[in-house]
């Protein structure tokens, strides 16, 4: 990729550790308000329900799943473009991650963190969560491994810990580029966050292998992660979600809403981290034609599940289709299908997918849909299941609204604070696109056969 | 690998058709849907017994009642020619319990006595059963209950109070059934004997539409019920294995 | 399950009851009542913490007279369950029965005597001890009997039988008074007049649902609310499928579906008040066809002349063909049973149409025998149930009374006319104009907030009393009601307050017991004397039926199987009368009795408003109920609310679209609408008795509670109504399932051999 002004190694380090060091009165304001809307949308409302129970939010029988799990669901969905975008687009060697794919990564950290703090707010009885987790105790009780509960459980904690090495992993270099020109306690943070990186052959050679080899490993688990959360419901006999097609139907979603959520932070990071030499219309380009794809998929497959319902001919799998597209809650879902099935079609046109503004609203309509999504997953199934007679309604209560908004802040927040910490774009990796700044001799060993191609 | 052996042979065994029945019981309860009248008394009793709190009527219509047994109502036809039935829906204590198979913890478990048990110390209250429970009998804690003294002095000693964040459902009167049982080690019987063991619900209906038992002993009512021409299962096309054993009403032409 | 005939019934008596329960035991507790209040550090002998302890008593929820036995651990009551050995509940018990808990321990209990401080009746109630309550009420009541003013003295109480009820005959008669009236809202006062009149008889028949292989039921909610609704429960499974090879048929005929109309096998809609006409194109039918051969059949023949099948078809919309079949049924299935009540008795021709149902039984051989209608023996204590019943006209002679002036005292006992009356009565008016009422009941209500002087009763369960079901079961049933609890309060038995009454009175000549449980211990020697036990001794017998929780003789009456010849030339049944215009009033009124709330007493019980309506679910409320044609027709849907107008007043509830009723019938519920009777009934829906027009039975004088007409104006408001139903239409899924067989013979089910899926080894 070449960067559309002629910038040297100079501009790079200088911008990105100028990102990390230089904090205006913009940051801490933004900073200030995200903490504080988590605060006070996310964590009161939560110790409110922790006092008084789930009764805070709308639940009910027969719908006992809500807003929580389908945050859960969204949150997760987010998480996934980030690191499994950026593991496949560097094993099939595409430039343009380079300048994205940091802070996509932290996108999915983030995510999965939002989305385990969601487990905790759904769970009734949070204080206990760690029963779900296999280890020795006294009583010699494990854990039910036969629950999917408890193999989202191993998957997200793997997904969580994989993505976290990944992303510190690749940002090493980085971290010791960044300790090198910083002074005071950041240096100091930097020295222990480079773990001693001086950019030998050796180490360069030894984190790109690690590097590739994490990244296969990555995808399947990326993958494998969003089939499980799918089986959460796919694996009950609830009509219209015991679904075979719910593995991909899941892994697509997450795709897709992980996919617009890069776009919006792309826009966000381009605009006020002052990237926009790095991020550029190549970027939206790209990742817009990824998105359309996706929608056509993610189209493809609900089509499909309105036709396996309607062509069951059972009253259970019919009922719950009828009930989604005309039910109660049928707003929900045109509003769903004209954010993610017909608006993205506009980006079928190449003028609007370099345009940036338009760009932002669609890749945030098509996270609300997303999110539509998932809420109509849980609601118009749990509403309408076997027996009519304890069919039932769930409207979201006002805590569960403001905890939606607050998980938002809450990412917000620690997105804020990560590109204080990390460079959020790619520093060694941006510098391989650039022009060498001077003719450098190959190190006697030869250079590794994997870098050149980074 | 002879651990992967092991854990393959287990495996099997536990998928065996009729795993439960080598245990000493496998409670079971029927339902003569001709003679339910709908009263409702099994509902009252159940709550009576089993420690059901009162929600209150804005719980209520937010859809949390807390009722182990309910009577479900369908309407056929329309006037003049409009019939109505009613059906006790409660656990059905499944043999092969979808709820059982989601609870992450462990906390809702087969016992050997065929039960569909709920551990309420174990329940995390992810509410997954409730979702897997085709029948809908799941029962959530959506808060702390609170009795009116001294409405508190009635509650059963043989049965907890659930808290906040606990699922709940019919036990079949478990403590009932232990009772019965140690009643009959006292007495130095192995078994307990059929009628001894009476569920609340069972034991209120005004029509005797409920009947308890052990389908293992051949001789007992429910056995009788089990084979008998109107029996069914609701939902039988899921596969559950219910032990609630439904006897059709039946439907008589006009006059 | 086995169920009690009268030849078990002998085996259970003596052989013991449930449990080790003996009330007896109680009786020193009860003296030292608080001590027990405090959980037992040290328990009494005859405890042993944690195993529980039986008593056997009688369930007073209803008029029905249930036997039940208590559970109780440490000295508190924990559950109630039928007592088996009682041959009315034979160990099962309805929804109320099931909350009789949640009297005893109900947080808005009166805990005390109160007296109305000041002068005027918005004075404060301030709590008094029982000496000066007694002793000040014993002084007014003494000052009028020796004025020979007795009679400006009125006792009124609910329904009460057995020594109870002669204890207040005695004291009120002590008093020199006539005026001892008892009130209950649904008294069926109209069947007792009919069976009179038809066959001499002043106490109710025992309908032997259990053997009958046709039931033909004119809108007597037998399941529900009418007379013994557990007993009949058990007579209906019985029937249904509790017999080799047959399946008793039960029809019911009513205008809109009750709780035996939706188990029934057809359920027929009649014009309201036609009810009697139908039954009398019956009998036409059955005699004209040669169904009925007895040698007045020619008698019979000239009075059901006017009602020929046509004739009947068109007043009553059944069609022809239905009538015939149902004669033809009703006579040639053998026992058949016809029962009325309910609406049915209770429009303008009660008596009338019930007569004209229970001759149906005499026209196809139904009298005394197995499956039929069964005469019981005459009670063993006291007149019977209907001896002091007031009706709606005595009610109104007693409010006319009030009103001048002539009633210086009342005494209620456990009763709320208040509630009960239609406003039309103008009974809270008339009561404002007596002096000093003093009420006896154990909660707050409607009635009791006009009180002077509060001294509040025990509940049942705290209590010693005694009870004699009335219809029996065809033989003398009684039972003991003991204390099984020690009470809670500051309370007293109702029969120790009127016996400290007679003593503060100096009436200890007529009325000489120092307390409720030493006069029925006297009394019970008289029971005893009738040798129909095996107990040697009187101590002994006590023993055995307070152990069994009943006492019985097993002799039948041998009744004579025929109707007063009287009757038969003047059979016939009038149009029904309702009150209001028809043009101004399209509707006719069906109040019901809810299946959980009574005439509204239970409407203070948690568990009751709590447990959904059996036929629409709905809990905490009222709601009006429409056809869905009607509905359609106005425009409204469930939870519009509207206005339901009588030429007597208006009350406002939401509209709940019931698929069974006709269409020119509006029904509600009774029960709710309370606004002083404690936390969880008041405020909650609204009470229909309140616009019911003062139309009356034109023979007993009794409230026609079914002749009202009303309008309805839709308010434009929307409310929820509280329900646990979502869409009760099975959508093809045979959640319930149907076969056509009646009897055993098919192929046998092979239930639990479904494989579950195995993994091949
Ligand atoms: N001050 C004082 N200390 C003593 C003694 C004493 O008499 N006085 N006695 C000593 C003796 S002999 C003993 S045995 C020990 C007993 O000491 P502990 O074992 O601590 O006994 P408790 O305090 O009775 O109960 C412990 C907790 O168990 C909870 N609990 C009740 N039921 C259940 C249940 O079903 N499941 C679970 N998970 N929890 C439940 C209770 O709410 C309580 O919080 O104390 C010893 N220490
Ligand atoms: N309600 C309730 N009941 C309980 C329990 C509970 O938690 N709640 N806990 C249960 C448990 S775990 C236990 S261990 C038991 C304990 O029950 P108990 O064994 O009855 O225990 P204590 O009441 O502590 O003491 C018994 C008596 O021993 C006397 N004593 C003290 N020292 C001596 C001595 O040196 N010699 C002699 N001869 N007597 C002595 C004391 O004064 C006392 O009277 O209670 C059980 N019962
Ligand atoms: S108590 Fe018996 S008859 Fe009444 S609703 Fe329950 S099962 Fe049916
Ligand atoms: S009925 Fe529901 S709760 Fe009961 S065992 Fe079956 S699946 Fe579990
Ligand atoms: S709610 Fe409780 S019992 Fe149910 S699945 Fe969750 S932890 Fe298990
Ligand atoms: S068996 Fe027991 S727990 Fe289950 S519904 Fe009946 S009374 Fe309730
Ligand atoms: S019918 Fe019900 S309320 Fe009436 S006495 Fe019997 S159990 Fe009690």
């Amino acid at each position: 990729m070449q960067a559309e002004r002629d910038i040297s190694y100079a501009d790079v380090n200088r911008d990105v550790v100028r990102s990390l060091v230089e904090t205006g009165s913009k940051y801490y304001i933004t900073l200030a308000i995200s903490v504080s809307v988590m605060l006070a949308c996310f964590f009161a409302p939560w110790f409110y329900q922790l006092q008084y129970g789930i009764g805070a939010a709308g639940m009910n029988h027969p719908t006992v799943w809500g807003t929580y799990l389908a945050s859960f669901i969204f949150w997760i969905g987010l998480s996934h473009s980030g690191t499994l975008l950026s593991c496949v687009l560097h094993i099939t060697n595409s430039s343009w991650r380079k300048a994205m794919y940091r802070s996509a990564e932290a996108m999915t950290l983030f995510s999965l963190m939002v989305a385990v703090t969601m487990v905790m707010v759904h769970l009734g009885r949070p204080w206990f969560i760690h029963w779900a987790v296999p280890y020795p105790n006294q009583m010699e009780l494990w854990p039910n491994f036969r629950s999917p509960l408890m193999f989202d459980v191993m998957a997200i904690t793997t997904y969580l810990t994989g993505s976290t090495i990944f992303i510190y992993m690749g940002t090493i270099p980085d971290f010791a580029a960044v300790r090198d020109r910083t002074t005071g306690w950041r240096h100091h943070m930097y020295v222990l966050l480079s773990l001693g990186w001086r950019g030998t052959d050796t180490e360069w050679h030894r984190l790109g292998w690690a590097y590739t080899f994490l990244a296969v490993l990555i995808i399947p688990l990326a993958v494998s992660v969003h089939s499980i959360v799918s089986w959460d419901f796919a694996l009950s006999i609830v009509p219209a979600l015991h679904q075979t097609i719910f593995a991909p139907y899941f892994v697509v979603g997450a795709i897709y809403s992980g996919t617009a959520g890069i776009v919006t932070v792309m826009f966000v990071l381009r605009k006020y981290m002052n990237f926009e030499h790095y991020i550029t219309k190549l970027h939206f380009d790209n990742l817009g034609k990824l998105l359309l794809v996706l929608s056509l998929i993610w189209t493809y497959i609900n089509v499909l599940e309105i036709f396996t319902g309607w062509y069951s001919g059972t009253s259970t799998e019919y009922e719950a289709i009828r009930y989604k597209l005309f039910g109660y809650y049928a707003p929900l879902y045109w509003e769903m299908i004209l954010f993610c099935a017909v608006a993205p079609l506009l980006m079928i046109s190449k003028r609007f997918r370099t345009s940036f503004v338009p760009m932002l609203i669609l890749s945030i309509a098509i996270n609300i849909g997303m999110y539509t999504e998932r809420f109509l997953i849980v609601a118009t199934s749990l509403s309408r299941q076997y027996l009519p007679d304890a069919w039932g309604i769930y409207v979201p209560s006002l805590v569960e609204i403001s905890i939606m908004v607050g998980s938002l802040a809450m990412f917000v927040t620690l997105f804020l604070i990560f590109v204080k910490i990390f460079p959020s774009i790619s520093i060694y990796e941006i510098k391989e696109t650039l022009p060498e700044p001077e003719p450098k001799t190959q190190s006697e060993s030869g250079a590794p056969e994997w870098q050149p191609t980074l | 690998m002879s651990f992967i052996n092991d854990f393959l042979a287990s495996w099997r065994e536990y998928r065996r058709p009729g795993y439960y029945e080598k245990f000493d019981y496998a409670w079971t309860m029927s339902i003569d849907l001709d003679r339910c009248t709908g009263c409702e008394a099994c509902v009252t009793a159940c709550q009576a017994e089993n420690n059901l709190p009162i929600v209150g009527e804005d719980e209520f219509a937010k859809g949390r009642e807390m009722q182990w047994i309910r009577i479900e109502r369908y309407w056929e036809g329309e006037y003049p020619n409009v019939k109505l039935g009613f059906i006790p829906m409660l656990c059905q204590h499944c043999d092969a319990a979808p709820c059982e198979t989601v609870c992450p913890v462990s906390a809702t478990y087969h016992n050997q006595d065929g039960l569909n048990a709920q551990i309420y110390n174990r329940c995390i209250g992810t509410r997954s059963c409730a979702v897997y429970c085709p029948y809908e009998v799941r029962y959530f804690n959506y808060n702390n209950h609170h009795w009116d003294a001294p409405l508190d002095e009635q509650l059963n000693p043989d049965v907890s109070v659930r808290e906040k964040g606990v699922m709940e459902k019919c036990t079949f009167c478990i403590q009932r059934i232990r009772q019965a049982k140690d009643q009959a080690k006292d007495d130095g019987r192995r078994r307990v004997r059929d009628g001894e063991v009476q569920p609340a619900c069972v034991q209120t209906c005004p029509a005797e539409a409920l009947v308890f038992g052990d389908r293992n002993d051949a001789e007992s009512q429910v056995s009788q019920s089990m084979n008998h021409p109107r029996a069914y299962h609701v939902l039988e096309e899921l596969n559950t294995d219910p032990s609630v054993v439904y006897l059709k009403k039946v439907g008589s032409n006009a006059g | 399950m086995s169920s009690i005939d009268r030849r078990d019934f002998l085996k259970l008596v003596g052989a013991g009851g449930v449990g080790t329960g003996a009330g007896f035991m109680l009786r020193e507790s009860i003296k030292h009542p608080t001590q027990h209040l405090i959980p037992y550090v040290i328990p009494p002998e005859e405890f042993s913490p944690g195993i529980a302890t039986w008593y056997n008593t009688v369930c007073s929820m209803c008029s029905a007279g249930c036997g039940i036995s208590v559970r109780t651990r440490e000295g508190r009551a924990k559950k109630i369950e039928g007592n088996p050995a009682h041959p009315v509940s034979q160990g099962r018990l309805c929804v109320r029965g099931q909350a009789g808990l949640h009297t005893l321990y109900n947080p808005d209990r009166l805990t005390g005597p109160l007296l109305r401080a000041g002068e005027g009746k918005p004075g404060e109630l301030i709590p008094i001890t029982w000496d000066e309550g007694i002793s000040q009420l014993a002084e007014r009541l003494n000052v009028l009997r020796d004025d020979g003013q007795g009679n400006r003295i009125c006792f009124l109480s609910k329904g009460v039988r057995g020594h109870l009820a002669e204890l207040f005959e005695l004291f009120v008669d002590q008093l020199g008074s006539s005026r001892l009236l008892h009130y209950d809202f649904a008294h069926p006062q109209t069947l007792y007049a009919a069976i009179d009149r038809l066959f001499g008889e002043t106490h109710l028949p025992y309908y032997d649902l259990k053997n009958t292989r046709f039931l033909l039921s004119f809108g007597a909610d037998y399941l529900g609310s009418w007379i013994s609704p557990v007993h009949h429960g058990l007579g209906f499974g019985h029937s249904r499928q509790g017999r080799d090879g047959i399946r008793g048929r039960f029809v019911q005929i009513e205008p809109r579906m009750s709780l035996s109309g939706a188990a029934a096998d057809e359920w027929i809609a009649a014009n309201p008040g036609t009810e009697g006409i139908l039954a009398l194109g019956i009998g036409n039918y059955i005699v004209s066809q040669g169904g009925y051969q007895g040698s007045d059949r020619e008698e019979w023949a000239a009075s059901l002349a006017a009602y020929s099948v046509e004739s009947v078809a068109t007043q009553t919309g059944v069609p022809a063909a239905t009538i015939a079949r149902l004669a033809e049924t009703f006579a040639d299935t053998q026992p058949s049973l016809a029962i009325g009540g309910g609406a049915a008795g209770n429009y303008s021709n009660g008596v009338d149409t019930l007569v004209a149902v229970n001759a149906l039984n005499y026209l196809v051989g139904n009298l005394g025998r197995e499956g039929g209608l069964v005469f019981n023996p005459e009670p063993v204590v006291g007149r019977g149930a209907n001896a002091s019943q007031a009706t709606y006209s005595t009610m109104l002679d007693l409010a006319q009374d009030a009103r001048q002036g002539e009633i210086e005292i009342l005494i209620l006992n456990q009763t709320n006319p208040v509630f009960t009356l239609p406003e039309a009565a103008e009974f809270r008016e008339a009561l404002a104009e007596i002096p000093l009422i003093v009420s006896l009941s154990s909660f707050m209500d409607e009635t009791t907030s006009m009180a002077d002087l509060i001294l509040p009763s025990h509940t049942y369960l705290e209590s010693w009393g005694d009870d004699f079901p009335e219809p029996g079961v065809g033989f003398s049933v009684g039972a003991i009601s003991q204390p099984v609890v020690s009470p809670l309060y500051d309370t007293r038995a109702t029969g120790d307050i009127i016996l400290g009454l007679a003593r503060e009175l100096g009436l200890t000549d007529a009325l000489p017991w120092s307390d409720m449980e030493e006069y029925l211990q006297e009394s019970w020697q008289g029971i005893y004397a009738r040798g129909s036990t095996e107990a040697e001794g009187f101590e002994a017998f006590w023993t055995d039926v307070l152990k069994a929780g009943v006492w019985g003789e097993t002799t039948r009456r041998v009744a004579p199987a025929s109707v007063n010849a009287s009757v038969i030339e003047s059979v016939g049944v009038e149009a029904p009368v309702f009150s209001g215009s028809s043009d101004n009033y399209p509707f006719i009124f069906h109040p019901y009795l809810s299946n959980t709330l009574n005439d509204g007493r239970d409407a203070n019980l948690p568990w009751m408003q709590e447990v959904p309506d059996p036929l629409t679910s709905v809990v905490y409320g009222s709601w009006v109920e429409l056809n869905p044609t009607t509905a359609s027709e106005m425009g409204l849907t469930e939870g519009d609310v509207v206005e339901v107008e009588s030429p007597h007043g208006k009350v406002a509830a939401p509209v709940y679209v019931y698929p069974a009723i006709m269409p020119n019938v509006i029904a509600m519920p009774i029960g709710q609408g309370h606004d002083e009777y404690g936390r969880y009934a008041n405020g909650r829906g609204v009470n229909p008795i309140q616009i019911l027009s003062p139309q009356m039975e034109s023979e007993t004088g009794g409230l026609a509670w079914a002749s009202t007409r009303v309008r309805l104006t839709p308010t434009g408001q929307r409310i929820d109504l509280v329900k646990t139903g979502g869409v009760s239409r099975d959508l093809g899924r045979e959640i319930i399932q149907t076969t056509e067989s009646d009897t055993d013979g098919g192929e046998t089910a092979s239930l639990h051999s479904i494989p579950i899926t195995v993994i091949p080894t």
